[in-house]
Parts: structure tokens; C-alpha cells; sequence
């Protein structure tokens, strides 16, 4: 598959302070290759440095050092061109204050060069397509949070662009409206086709948007994957608990195939396995079969929150992880 | 009549044009700004001369001065605006991540600026005809258009470097929209000859484009200054402060990228 993006060797430190004298390492030899149409998430903790590989992938911002192509063009070199085929929305929106939803849209619209009756198209359909058409002569200071993200994805689509730069864009909003943003979303993405670069949080919004996610730590990134991927990864697993009645043999359980680690105690095995729903069925006939009566199997599945903490607690050499 | 792309490039120009405007026009204050302080301005200083009972010319030597003053510091405000409503509205990023020239940017407030302080400069001759018996419109139409022309490059070559000093040091320049053509007043003789100035400030003036506009405005009633063929040097200067400016402004703006700047700015 084509690639969207491929970065390489990305470093950036910033400097502040009396002639820079201050300085800190965002990003550490970043390398990312993203594919043409896909959702490509980045997650990490607070001053990961997830932003400013976004912002330089966008041209927002220049590395220290490093290469970037975007379509196969070196965005550092040629950022204009770069610009008019991407677009970016970030959470807690800004925009001027006094233009109305319509007015910000015509003026985003002239910026990249959209002229008359295709102008006029574009900002009615954006409004239609983010249901703003309530709001459209609201200035921007008194839209609410929700409508102001809005607005942000529907600038964020004025040129059609072909990669859409998201960074946190449902922060701070509520669940409900963080829902329907993230549905947007998906309908854009599925509709156009685009290329999709995100930066979140938020581990269920990874989990549901993205096709692919880069875990992002001090600058680092520490591993590449989709969701399932990921958890295989970090080895902390599904936990299959069956309480059961009589005994279990040990030697069966290490030998079972996906299982990761075991414990019992009193009436209770709990068996960590890397797929929970694909080792269930296997597992409890084979506890069955071993002699023991089973009373009740529940599973417990890891979500992707659990594999972010346990990237946010340990470090790469531990983990043995690398892209 | 234009090419797609001709069209496109002007419609990146209107832009800025259509957002000064919109944001003017939706704010009281900045009446006060274009209109307010100008009109106020003007009338101290007439009046004042009155008061002094200054001979006709004297008065009409200030009253040059304190509407060619207005003229800029309303021109050059819109200038900076191209990027001090960003600023404010923590949008930065929107505008430079668009596939927006500097040139785009400037020029649309810049035009914007023009019709603004256009409109200030004929009510202000118009009020210094009434009011005090002063005929801005002696010299006729060509030397008014090449004096207006001379202050609105000074404007934008003021307004530019406000920009410039946002794009280095954020919030903390923005002070400049407002002191720099201040301090301009003090040392281009907009109340007073040059001649007068201690030194440095002769030579400091003789290196601002205005200085040379009001000497050639003031000419057609009977100041002759020191200088040789004006204009010429005030389009000389202004023309390469210009292209100075605008190679500074490419390089500052490659440097906001650099730095991170531009991401503050929006946050």
C-alpha cells in the first residue's frame, strides 16, 4: 500500500531560557510510516511529545533533524505544496471570535483558494454535514464547546484535504457530544477515503477509530500496532477465571496453547491467555476434561487502557519493544 | 477573465481583507480606533494653534503633520492586525497552515488599511477646511495621491515590523502596534521641523521614509526643507524597507516554525 507519510529519524528539543540555555527533548528519533486511507493513532501520556509530531508532520513545526515526505514529497523543503492537501482540527478550538460559523468557514474557504458558487457549496454542505445550520450566523464566542469543535472539523475538511491532522479533538468535551464527534469522524473517514492522523487520550477512541496506534513515551515510540497487536505486546492479556470444584492439572494449563501465566487458589484458577475469546472454548474443556467440576467461567477482556498504563509505567528496554 | 489560479491567489488576498473588516465591524471600540481618536486628535491640535494664534502656515505645517500621523497610525494598525487578531483569538496556526503567502497576508490588511484611513484622511481635510481655513486640496489630485501613496507604504513597512516582532517575541510585541508610529511623531517632524531635533534624532529621522513625504507635501505651501528631490528618497527608502522586510519576514516566520512559536501562539 502507498504510503501517507513517512518520517524518519524525527528529533526536536526545545530550547528556552537566556540564549536556549534551557532545553528539552520532545522527540527522539521518531520513525513512522503511515499508509494511504488508514486511521493512525498516536497515544501517550501528558508531554509525550504526541503534539509536536503531529504539528511537524503538518508543518506547523521544523525538527531538529530528520526526514519527512508526505505523498512522497519532502514536506520540510516544500511546505506550501504540503499545504494545500492537508488540513488539521484541534481540541479547545480557536478561532476568531466575532466571525460567524459561516463567515469562519468563507474565510478558512478563501485561504485555500476556494472561489465563488464552489465556496458557497462547500461551506453550505460543511454546515449541513456537521449540522450546523442552527448556528451559522452564531459568532464563534458564543458557540458552545461542542458546536466549536464542530466548527473546527468542518474548517478542518474546507479543502478536501487528503490528510486530516486530528490532535485531541474531543478533549473536553461531553461523552455524548465526544460520541457523535468520533462517529463524524469515521462517516469522513469512510466517506472520502482520507488519510487520518490522531492524537488522543483517550483509549476507547483509539480503540474505535484507529486502524493502527503508535505508543508514544518521552519522545519515544515504543511500539506500533492495531489494538489486538498492542495487547498481545505488553503480554498483560485476557483473564479467563473459572471457579471450579475438585482439582485442576498445572502441568495441562502451561502446556495450553495462548496461555500466558496461571494462579489458583482455593476454588479459583485464574489463567491469563492472549486471546480470551479464542482460548475460552479450548480451556474450559479442557479443565472439564481433567476431572474438575466447573462452576462458573467469567472473562475479563484487556481494553486498550490497560495497555497504556503499562506503557506509561515501563520503559522500552524493559518491555523489549521497539517499531 | 482571471485564471483559476490568478482567481485563487486574489481570493487568499480578499481574505484578510473580509476578516479586518468583519472584525471592525463588529466591535464599537474599534470606531474609536479609526474615527474617534483621529477626529479628537485633529481637533486639540487646531485648536491649539488657535490658542497660540500661529500664523496660517505654522498651523498648516502641524495640521500636515497631525492628519498625515492619523492617516499611518490607522493604516498601519490593519497591518498588524493581519496577525494581532490571531494572536488574540489564539488561531495562529489556522492561518499558517493554510497555503497562505506573507505577501497574501500583508496585502489584504494592508488594502483594507488604505480604505480605512483613506476615508480618515478626507474627513480630516475636509474638518481642516471648515474648521480652521486650511486647504489640504491646493497642491491638487497628483501630489495628494503620491503623498497618500508615501504614507501608506510607510504604514505597511510600520505594520510589517509589528508582525515581525509578534513572530519573534508573541505577546509581548504586540505593545508595538501602537509605539512605534508614536515614536515616528517624535522624530519626523510631525509638529515640528526636523531642524530642531537633537542630535541623533536629524539622522534617525532621515532615515524614515515619512520625513521625507511631509517635506514634499509641505512644499506646495512654502516649506522647503533641507532635502534634494524628496520623493524619490521616500520611495527609495520605503521601497527598501520593504523588500527588507518582507526577506525578515520569511525568515521569521521559518524561525516560529523552528521554535515552536507558531504552536503557542494557538494554544
Amino acid at each position: 500500500m502507498a504510503l501517507a507519510i513517512k518520517a524518519e529519524g524525527i528529533f526536536k528539543t526545545y530550547r528556552s531560557g537566556w540564549r536556549g540555555r534551557r532545553q528539552k527533548e520532545a522527540l527522539k528519533g521518531i520513525n513512522l510510516h503511515i499508509e494511504k486511507g488508514e486511521i493512525f493513532g498516536i497515544m501517550g501520556p501528558n508531554g509525550a511529545g504526541k503534539t509536536t509530531l503531529l504539528s511537524i508532520l503538518s508543518t506547523l513545526l521544523l525538527p531538529d533533524r530528520g526526514k519527512v515526505q508526505v505523498f512522497g514529497i519532502d514536506s520540510l523543503r516544500n511546505g506550501h505544496q504540503i499545504r494545500e492537501r492537508v488540513n488539521i482540527c484541534s481540541g479547545n478550538a480557536n478561532f476568531l471570535w466575532s466571525l460567524t460559523v459561516r463567515e469562519n468557514l468563507h474565510f478558512y474557504g478563501m485561504l485555500y483558494g476556494l472561489t465563488g458558487r464552489r465556496r458557497e457549496e462547500k461551506v453550505e454542505s460543511l454546515i449541513d454535514l456537521f449540522e450546523l445550520n442552527e448556528y451559522r450566523d452564531i459568532s464563534f464566542d458564543q458557540l458552545s464547546t461542542g458546536m466549536k469543535q464542530r466548527l473546527s472539523l468542518a474548517k478542518s475538511l474546507v479543502n478536501d484535504p487528503e490528510i486530516l491532522f486530528l490532535d485531541e479533538p474531543t478533549v473536553g468535551l461531553d461523552p455524548d457530544v465526544a460520541a457523535r464527534i468520533r462517529e463524524m469522524i469515521l462517516s469522513i473517514h469512510k466517506e472520502k477515503g482520507i488519510t487520518v492522523l490522531l492524537t488522543t487520550h483517550n483509549m476507547k477512541e483509539a480503540e474505535h477509530l484507529c486502524d493502527r496506534i503508535a505508543f508514544l513515551k518521552e519522545g519515544e515510540i515504543l511500539a506500533t500496532g492495531n489494538a489486538q497487536a498492542l495487547k498481545r505486546m505488553v503480554r498483560i492479556g485476557d483473564v479467563v477465571k473459572v471457579e471450579f470444584k475438585g482439582s485442576i492439572v498445572e502441568e495441562e494449563l502451561l502446556r495450553a496453547e495462548g496461555v500466558i501465566n496461571f494462579s489458583i487458589s482455593d476454588n479459583l484458577c485464574e489463567i491469563i491467555v492472549d486471546e480470551g475469546e479464542k482460548r475460552l472454548g479450548p480451556l474450559v474443556a479442557m479443565i472439564s476434561q481433567g476431572g474438575a467440576q466447573i462452576r462458573k467461567v467469567t472473562l475479563g477482556q484487556t481494553d486498550l487502557e490497560d495497555v497504556f498504563t503499562e506503557f506509561a509505567k515501563q520503559t522500552d528496554s524493559d518491555m523489549g519493544l521497539r517499531d | 477573465m482571471f485564471s483559476p489560479n490568478l482567481q485563487s491567489r486574489l481570493i487568499q488576498i480578499w481574505a484578510f481583507v473580509i476578516k479586518n473588516w468583519i472584525m471592525t465591524r463588529r466591535n464599537v471600540f474599534s470606531f474609536f480606533e479609526i474615527l474617534f481618536w483621529p477626529v479628537v486628535g485633529f481637533f486639540s491640535i487646531g485648536l491649539l494653534t488657535d490658542f497660540l494664534s500661529l500664523n496660517p502656515n505654522t498651523a498648516g505645517f502641524i495640521l500636515v503633520g497631525i492628519i498625515s500621523m492619523s492617516v499611518i497610525q490607522v493604516c498601519q494598525i490593519d497591518v498588524a492586525e493581519a496577525l494581532l487578531y490571531d494572536l488574540w483569538a489564539k488561531s495562529m496556526k489556522h492561518i499558517f497552515i493554510a497555503p497562505v503567502h506573507p505577501f497574501q497576508l500583508i496585502l489584504g490588511s494592508w488594502l483594507i488599511g488604505v480604505i480605512r484611513s483613506f476615508i480618515v484622511f478626507l474627513l480630516l481635510s475636509i474638518f481642516s477646511n471648515f474648521a480652521f481655513g486650511y486647504d489640504f486640496f491646493r497642491p491638487g489630485l497628483l501630489p495628494i495621491g503620491l503623498f497618500l501613496l508615501g504614507l501608506f507604504l510607510t504604514s505597511a513597512s510600520v505594520g510589517i515590523t509589528v508582525c515581525i516582532l509578534v513572530l519573534v517575541f508573541g505577546y509581548k510585541a504586540e505593545v508595538a502596534a501602537w509605539s512605534l508610529s508614536s515614536l515616528m511623531s517624535l522624530v519626523c517632524g510631525i509638529y515640528y521641523p526636523i531642524s530642531i531635533l537633537p542630535s541623533p534624532l536629524p539622522e534617525i529621522a532621515r532615515a524614515i521614509p515619512l520625513t521625507y513625504f511631509l517635506e514634499y507635501f509641505r512644499s506646495f505651501y512654502g516649506f522647503e526643507g533641507g532635502f534634494r528631490n524628496p520623493l524619490a528618497w521616500g520611495f527609495g527608502l520605503a521601497t527598501m524597507y520593504l523588500i527588507l522586510e518582507a526577506f525578515l519576514f520569511k525568515v521569521v516566520l521559518h524561525r516560529a516554525r523552528r521554535t515552536g512559536l507558531l504552536l503557542k501562539l494557538s494554544e
